[in-house]
């Protein structure tokens, strides 16, 4: 696999399921300076505000969300003392309990990848443009949120 | 000349679930001209973008008032982001899709 096609695997949208020991192989695979490797996944969960959820829907803006999604990567790569950062969202109808996100973050030192990671999942509900829409009896709703 | 406007989640659901809005605007025109355009066609969703509720994107780029619009342009309402996890007291706020 040619460098830029590896450094494209690292940033992804897309709307099938991801193995998230692909993933964080992916990233430990980039150097063996990484001693640390810190993951956040986000998963679909039956409850919100009260109300059952029963699944979710995500859309997203097609080539700002992926623009946004690398300038997250470069940031973290600028910013903390990290060797490799991970980031990609699922799109489409995703089922209670699937992987919706997952950010991981491979550092020499666990505080670095620790810090890196919850700045990037912080960061990322911050300026991508990604919405999600849930299923519930009272009806499908989209949902707003504010770090 | 004319400019097309993608619309992403709840703003589809308030603008009869189109995917795209179509503004007619003169040559020359600014961001703000576009809002007030879109004011005068749906003022709830004009009153939002003037709360900066919503958000505009022109090719991919958050816009100010002042940035001036081409028909080539890619441009797109953006309303509150929702992506990746939620902790308990963030939502603000559901639209019924």
């Amino acid at each position: 696999m040619s460098t830029v096609d590896a450094e494209a695997m690292l940033v992804r949208v897309q709307r099938e399921n991801f193995s998230i020991d692909e993933e964080i192989n992916r990233v430990r695979n980039r150097s063996t300076r990484i001693g640390g490797i810190a993951t956040f996944l986000g998963t679909a969960r039956d409850r919100s505000e009260d109300r059952d959820v029963s699944r979710m829907t995500f859309e997203y803006y097609e080539g700002m969300a992926q623009k946004k999604l690398r300038e997250i990567r470069d940031r973290a790569l600028q910013d903390f003392d990290v060797i490799e950062v991970l980031v990609l969202h699922r799109y489409g109808e995703i089922d209670i309990g699937e992987n919706i996100v997952l950010i991981v973050v491979g550092a020499m030192h666990r505080a670095d990848a620790f810090k890196a990671c919850k700045w990037c999942i912080d960061e990322l509900k911050q300026i991508t443009p990604i919405w999600k829409c849930e299923h519930t009896p009272d009806g499908q709703m989209w949902v707003e949120q504010h770090p | 000349m004319t400019v097309t406007v993608k619309l992403f989640g709840m703003l589809k659901t308030q603008l009869h679930h189109e995917s795209e809005l179509t503004v007619r605007l003169d040559q020359g025109c600014k961001v703000d001209d576009l809002i007030a355009a879109i004011q005068s066609m749906n003022p709830d969703v004009g009153d939002l973008l003037l709360k900066r509720k919503i958000l505009v994107s022109v090719n991919h780029h958050i816009a100010h008032g002042e940035t001036e619009l081409t028909s080539a342009d890619e441009i797109a309402l953006l309303p509150p982001f929702s992506g990746g996890s939620c902790t308990s007291g963030e939502r603000t706020s559901y639209v019924y899709r």
